[in-house]
């Protein structure tokens, strides 16, 4: 946790800055840098802005006054979008899936990661690589193999089939985290635990768990992100507009639909709501613990 | 404990965000129903959801698969069908059942070869002509329909309509029935070529002038998209078959015709005449906004297959009125300018299903006159069998198309499609596409193709 | 102490779950994509042995091929640079200012944490011929290019079209990993600097630039293997064309293996894919040196 508590200690000023301080207030340099800040949050910020006024407008007037606020708001792109593009089966398919296989892969991780950190035994350091190696596989690579086995056993068109793969593409990232984690844990709690007549099992839930929460934090979000934006598999995988996850579900309006942006652009919010929500709500917490799974990972 | 509260918080609000929207859903589930009745007076109120719990135990299950939703589509011929499966249901209670499958069209071929590869192959499924089903008879997948139709349902097989099956029929095999067609023509606007004074060309010349004219009179004279390649590939067909004749395409499959022939590059620099009267935008127009540019007034004419009908004058009701058609023109020294292109809809039977009586039944009662007329007179398709159609309840434009039919000496599938698999069907799409955007010269476009041909062909 | 940790029996529960289903899922699968790769396999065919047919049409005679494999290497090479130079350039500002540097940190991190299948699908409408851009850029009188149907030059627009959203997208992230970094040197480090008379720029070259060369390698390799897998955007934005000239190898592969079916043939684009991504790790891990410094 420290780290996190680290960057985001607002009044940490840099060093640099420092020197400027005593020379004058607010320097030129600082404006240009906060003009030029300002200017990219405007790129950032704009796109969005105007999908959501286009998505409250209808086809022609998106044509005639691009810039200019709906003149009546087209509320029924919404609808439209969320009976014909079953957003909400979606959002709840992709909660589901990525609920199931962050959980799954935390638990699996957490056992295997703590096998490999602070059990002794001959293969621990192959293990580990051999996990390692799975963090450089991309999942295209074994699309063709799992779509071919996955089809026999009838299992293409279901969540089930597509939580296996998540759980397994979250592990080695999971594992290498935790590991870490781990490690950095003092030896003595440990063994005063031994004293205490714990046996190996309530170590690890009772010492080992408790203690890793940031890592669980951090290896968790990662996985959740990732997951919850995942198209490629899903896409191949499932096509049953029930078992449909959010992303696939966009893609529904590349192609047939194409020329309807307002109805497109409404399905696009819709979709991307949540993840604004969220972000918006625990921006700090996030964008730290991506950051700090980015760099161990 | 911070992380326990903040996934809590995550999933509380993901799912208000669910409730919120739910009710929103709800509301306008009515105004959806409404609306699709007032445009489509024979469509009865759905209750598929319905039907689909009454199911006894007693029943065979068939599954049929489709390409787009039943339930939730504007697409007036799959309103159609889904009458066609409720009317199945309901007539045959208690015997049949048939369920539906359904994708939506990109990822249809990609789920249905899951299925068969998963041993689940749909007792009946919907293909298109040539390459796509071509594949499914030579796997195997496709059952043998002649004996059925020719001897034990000769009666259904007599209401069908002439040479329907051509296109389907591998080595004097049916292979599939078809459910409707569409033909590809020029639509125009009438009031642009008043305004420019033109009058329907007949010939490819006529038509270059034509389109100069048009051009002068301020207006786009074509509508056509490159970047959705079929719709550039159909002009270069007629193109192709304008100058040649059916014997370019045989030529092509047998091996006696290469495509770097005389026939087929005059097609091809045709082409590339024709296309300096596209939008500009042709490039990287979409299909349906190349279509859109025709039906808001904004280009001439436009090269569609006659399934535009229904999203012409679904998106532009008023435009109905001023909307000719006109065969594609033919060529001074070209050949039979009367073929025309098209394409049938085409139901295909598992070789492996277990209930055959019942896929049959399905199958007539996609035939029957209700879903034919339904066909013609609400989606402006052309029908597969002789049954009467009420023309003046049809879109206009079907019964333009209908007399330009009348006088067709023959037909022929999209080349696209005609060319072996999907893949040979791409390589000639792209090489027009290269054509139309000058990244290669005719000739050299051609080449490319015959290259494909030679290696993955004719080994 | 030590007999419990060596209990082979807890050990064995322990890693059990995830090594079966690591194995089953990935290591399997990739002996698999080997096997199919030396394959004829279609989807409704059994696969039949052709040994290295599939890799030499691949290299010798598939145009798609080449150009997927040209604007993968152009997709990388570019990320890297951008992104290093932006994202590094963005986290020395932010250091350096006083208020506001949460806000415009989470605001540049936002688009890292959206869907790319969405943003696809925001930018494609931003940079229609018609819509979006075009629609300023008419206001002011000039007419736009097609963004994302020209088809000339050797690094097509679309292309850089599409490397810039990338960049746009995920540039937070190198920000944030640079931020962290330099956030976390010393604050003495840089006064003893001033004290010796080193402007900002030179405590930035001889100080900063050193200090984040750890976080360098993992910048860098995430941006590597990012962009060699590169799908989503390019998916929703152009699907590969128009004639082509979009794919990379993600949307090939994908391409060949569910629109036309080519197991076998896809396969063995996964397998260059596959030593293309290992290959790119192990340079970058043999290539940059890492002076440890202390800290």
């Amino acid at each position: 946790m420290s780290e996190i508590k680290n960057l985001q200690d607002e009044k940490s000023i840099s060093p640099v800055q420092v020197q400027k301080k005593n020379k004058k207030p607010i320097s030129v340099a600082q404006i240009l840098i906060y003009i030029f800040l300002s200017l990219l949050v405007v790129v950032y910020i704009f796109p969005l802005l105007w999908m959501i006024n286009v998505s409250l407008k209808t086809n022609p007037e998106v044509f005639k006054s691009p810039f200019a606020l709906p003149e009546v708001w087209q509320i029924g792109n919404y609808i439209f979008a969320w009976t014909v593009g079953k957003l909400g089966i979606a959002t709840l398919n992709s909660v589901l899936v990525c609920t199931i296989a962050l959980v799954v892969s935390l638990v699996f991780g957490a056992m295997a990661a703590f096998a490999i950190a602070r059990m002794r035994w001959k293969f621990s350091q192959t293990v580990m690589s051999y996990f390692l190696v799975g963090m450089m596989i991309p999942i295209h690579c074994v699309l063709i193999p799992l779509f071919v086995r996955f089809s026999k056993l009838g299992m293409t068109n279901s969540l089930t089939g597509l939580v296996i793969p998540y759980i397994a593409f979250s592990l080695p990232l999971t594992i290498f985290l935790l590991v870490g984690f781990f490690k950095s844990m003092p030896g003595e709690m440990f063994e005063a635990a031994c004293i205490d007549g714990c046996n190996i099992y309530q170590c690890f839930a009772k010492i080992a768990l408790p203690l890793a929460k940031t890592g669980f934090f951090v290896s968790g979000l990662m996985t959740f992100v990732a997951n919850w934006n995942e198209l490629l598999l899903a896409m191949v995988f499932i096509s049953d507009a029930q078992k449909k996850t959010l992303p696939v579900t966009l893609t529904y309006f590349v192609g047939p639909y194409a020329t309807n942006y307002v109805q497109m652009f409404a399905a696009v919010i819709i979709a991307i709501a949540p993840s604004i929500i969220v972000y918006c709500l625990f921006s700090n917490q996030i964008v730290e613990g991506l950051t700090v799974g980015a760099v161990k990972g | 404990m911070k992380k326990k509260f903040i996934f809590a918080l995550l999933s509380t609000s993901i799912i208000a965000s669910l409730l919120g929207g739910c009710q929103v859903s709800t509301d306008t589930g009515v105004e959806t129903t409404e609306e699709s009745s007032s445009t489509s007076t024979q469509t009865s109120d759905s209750n598929a959801s319905e039907t689909k719990s009454d199911t006894t135990g007693n029943e065979e299950k068939i599954t049929w698969m489709f390409w787009d939703d039943l339930e939730a589509t504007d697409d007036l011929i799959t309103k159609g069908y889904k009458e066609v499966i409720d009317r199945f249901n309901e007539q045959y209670k208690g015997q049949y059942h048939v369920d539906v499958v359904t994708t939506n069209l990109e990822e249809y071929d990609t789920k249905l070869n899951a299925l068969i590869a998963a041993g689940q192959t749909p007792d009946v499924f919907i293909c298109n002509p040539g390459a796509n089903l071509n594949q499914y008879v030579e796997a195997g997948v496709a059952a043998d329909l002649t004996d059925i139709l020719t001897n034990q349902e000769s009666e259904w097989y007599g209401t069908f309509s002439d040479g329907i099956f051509e296109g389907i029929t591998y080595d004097e095999k049916i292979m599939a029935v078809p459910t409707c067609f569409a033909a590809a023509c020029v639509f125009y606007n009438t009031e642009i070529f008043e305004k420019a004074g033109v009058q329907p060309p007949e010939t490819f010349d006529e038509l270059l002038e034509t389109c100069k004219k048009i051009q002068d009179a301020g207006y786009v004279p074509i509508s056509c998209s490159a970047n959705t390649p079929w719709c550039l590939s159909m002009v270069a067909g007629y193109l192709c078959d304008r100058q040649g004749g059916p014997d370019n395409l045989e030529g092509i499959m047998n091996g006696t015709l290469d495509w770097t022939s005389e026939t087929f590059v005059k097609a091809a620099h045709n082409l590339k005449e024709l296309s300096q009267y596209f939008q500009d935008t042709a490039a990287g127009d979409s299909n349906d906004q190349a279509t859109a540019n025709f039906y808001n007034g904004e280009a001439a004419m436009l090269v569609q297959g006659s399934w535009a009908i229904g999203q012409v004058n679904g998106n532009n009701p008023e435009f109905e009125d001023k909307c000719g058609v006109f065969r594609f023109p033919g060529v001074d020294g070209g050949a039979d300018p009367n073929r025309m292109i098209v394409k049938t809809d085409n139901l295909v039977m598992s070789s492996t299903t277990e209930h055959q009586d019942a896929c049959i039944a399905l199958m007539k009662q996609f035939t029957d006159d209700t879903a034919q007329k339904y066909i013609a007179e609400v989606g402006g398709k052309i029908p597969v069998t002789g049954v009467e159609i009420d023309y003046n309840k049809a879109p206009k434009q079907l019964s333009y198309i209908h007399d330009i039919l009348q006088s067709t000496t023959g037909t022929l599938g999209f080349y696209n499609e005609s060319l072996g698999s999907v893949e040979a069907g791409d390589t000639f799409d792209n090489a027009m596409v290269e054509v139309f955007l000058g990244s290669a010269t005719p000739e050299e476009a051609l080449q490319k193709v015959q290259d494909y041909f030679d290696k993955k062909v004719r080994k | 102490m030590d007999k419990l940790l060596r209990n082979k029996k807890a050990i064995v529960i322990f890693i059990a779950p995830a090594f079966i289903l690591f194995t089953l899922v990935l290591f399997v699968p990739i002996l698999q994509v080997i096997y199919y790769s030396l394959c004829e396999y279609g989807a409704l065919t059994k696969p039949e042995f052709i040994g290295l047919d599939n890799y030499i049409e691949l290299f010798t005679s598939d145009e798609t091929m080449l150009t997927a494999l040209k604007n993968s290497f152009f997709f990388m090479i570019f990320s890297v640079i951008s992104q290093q130079i932006v994202g590094l350039f963005l986290a020395v500002l932010l250091t350096n200012i006083k208020k506001g540097r949460n806000f415009f940190k989470n605001i540049y991190y936002l688009p890292c944490v959206l869907s790319s299948a969405a943003l696809g699908l925001l930018w494609a409408f931003m940079f229609n011929p018609k819509m979006g851009l075009n629609q300023i850029l008419a206001c002011i009188g000039i007419e736009g290019p097609m963004w994302l149907s020209e088809t000339s030059g050797f690094i097509t627009l679309p292309m850089w079209v599409i490397a810039f959203v990338a960049l746009w997208q995920y540039v937070g992230q190198n920000m944030m990993l640079y931020m962290a970094q330099i956030m976390g040197i010393s604050r003495d480090v840089y006064e003893a600097s001033y004290i010796d008379g080193a402007s900002p720029a030179k405590s930035f070259i001889y100080i900063t630039l050193p200090l984040i060369k750890p976080m360098m390698i993992t910048s860098i390799s995430l941006n590597c293997i990012g962009s060699l897998k590169f799908f989503d955007l390019i998916y929703n934005m152009t699907q590969g064309g128009p004639n082509n000239t979009t794919h990379v190898l993600a949307t090939h592969l994908y391409e060949q293996g569910f629109k036309y079916f080519k197991y076998g043939y896809s396969s063995a684009i996964a397998v260059v894919l596959l030593i293309l991504c290992l290959l790119v790790t192990f340079i970058i891990n043999k290539c940059i040196k890492v002076d440890t410094y202390e800290v």
